[in-house]
């Protein structure tokens, strides 16, 4: 009955600890535990998303502007709004649910399971600094900028194909793209990318930590509520985004050009 | 066989319904210690690694009672304590390298180079090719070579106490007769240091 209460507060606990111990990353091995985190997360991903997500831009530019009927202006709009703010962090965040998530879920249950992480302990080394803490912020850097590195080729590749669509040149829409592009888009992503990045770190790693029980079953059990927990998390940060920025709260004072 | 030092390394006491358990190891001395059972090793190694007890359980480490013991002194005196046990396994996913660096590179002492320059001295001595034997991760290593990258590990924090949990287990006879230099390694290292053997077999 209180496990989803108990999953909460652990789950702050774990995000304010981390937050307060993130000058320990200077230590060499968690140090290079982030930096391990950073290659397995952004860049063994960069090469496997990278066609994803060029198809991505080119199927929703292909679709919206053929059921809209589209302009350059409605095709570079569709562009920024949806592929830029929407998509582009939402793909990235499912990228990394789907890879890093479930290792890093696995491979922390599996080193509670087999009693790995008692013998850390034993060893005076503190799990959070040592596992948590380079995890989180290998993670969170890492999916910020794999998400810039999604955007950039969805975008990219909507732009590639609208000419084929439209009737468009490429350096048309590229220069309406620049036109419209306000600062406001790429910090809401990377805002967000960051957010989603420590959030699906965070739940995947307190997961990890605290299987349902000390067998081995209780490690694809910890992965599922992991990947599960992560995903609700990253929806709910995005509807609660959504709603900062073109809801009643900042409407009017944040506003995007487009 | 080194002269003992005054006083004891290790005290430890524990009653249970069905038997009591007391152990007292002098300082400097190699001491084997034979338990009743499986649970009774266990819980007088956790009781070590943690310098902590839990009810019926007494433990003294270096003449200090771990009841007493505030936070920081506790783990003043852990760091005294090194072991080779089951309960302190290595990491599977690092390397025996890193495995046996972790410790040092974490706490920030010893120097790696002297991590480095111990393991490739005591891998040499047990006739192992040091640069192969570092780059592998520890499924890839026997029952006696995990042992032995647990030993290293543990002399490198150069340990006044040294605790062997059932050293021999899971090994060949020809195997047990090279975990048998694990004492005299330890003891070239620190002649002042203490050995605790614990198993739970019978002595012959």
């Amino acid at each position: 009955m209180f496990q989803p209460l108990r999953e909460i507060e652990g789950g702050i606990q774990l995000s304010l600890y981390v937050a307060a111990r993130a000058p320990r990353l200077r230590v060499a091995p968690i140090f290079e535990s982030f930096l391990r985190q950073v290659y397995f997360t952004g860049v063994t991903a960069a090469t496997g998303v990278m066609l994803r997500a060029c198809g991505l831009g080119v199927i929703i530019i292909a679709v919206m502007m053929d059921m809209l009927d589209a302009d350059v202006d409605l095709a570079v709009k569709i562009l920024l709004l949806l592929v830029f703010r929407e998509v582009g962090p939402l793909a990235a965040a499912v990228v990394v649910i789907l890879r890093t998530g479930t290792a890093v879920s696995a491979e922390l249950a599996m080193m509670r399971v087999s009693g790995q992480t008692r013998a850390l302990r034993y060893l005076g080394i503190d799990l959070y600094d040592y596992l948590v803490l380079p995890r989180v912020a290998g993670i969170t850097l890492a999916t910020a900028a794999l998400t810039l590195y999604v955007q950039f080729l969805a975008v990219l590749g909507g732009l590639a194909l609208s000419p084929f669509v439209i009737e468009a040149s490429f350096t048309e829409l590229t220069d309406r793209l620049f036109d419209l592009f306000a600062p406001v888009d790429f910090y809401y992503s990377v805002v967000k990318s960051l957010l989603f990045g420590f959030a699906i770190a965070a739940c995947c790693c307190w997961h990890g930590l605290n299987p349902p029980d000390l067998t081995q079953n209780a490690v694809p059990k910890a992965v599922t509520r992991a990947v599960t927990q992560s995903a609700m998390l990253v929806l709910l940060i995005n509807a609660v985004f959504a709603y900062l920025v073109f809801g009643i709260l900042f409407f009017g004072l944040v506003k995007a050009h487009v | 066989m080194s002269a003992h030092l005054p006083g004891f390394a290790l005290r430890y006491r524990r009653q249970t319904a069905r038997h009591e358990l007391q152990a007292a190891v002098p300082k400097g001395a190699v001491t084997h210690l034979h338990v009743p059972d499986e649970d009774a090793k266990a819980h007088l190694v956790t009781a070590v690694l943690k310098g902590r007890c839990e009810p019926g359980e007494e433990l003294e480490l270096f003449g200090e009672s771990a009841a007493e013991l505030a936070r920081p002194r506790r783990k003043q005196l852990l760091a005294r304590v090194g072991a080779v046990s089951p309960i302190v396994g290595l990491i599977t996913n690092l390397n025996a390298w890193e495995n046996i660096a972790l410790p040092a590179a974490y706490h920030g002492s010893p120097p790696l180079a002297q991590v480095a320059t111990l393991a490739h001295e005591v891998l040499a001595a047990f006739g192992a090719d040091a640069r192969q034997f570092l780059a592998r991760i520890p499924d890839e290593l026997g029952t006696l070579e995990r042992k032995m990258a647990a030993f290293v590990r543990s002399l490198v924090a150069a340990p006044e106490l040294m605790v062997f949990d059932a050293l021999e287990d899971g090994l060949s006879y020809a195997e047990c007769r090279h975990v048998a230099r694990f004492e005299s390694e330890y003891r070239a290292r620190q002649p002042q240091g203490t050995v605790l053997y614990v198993d739970t077999r019978e002595e012959s």
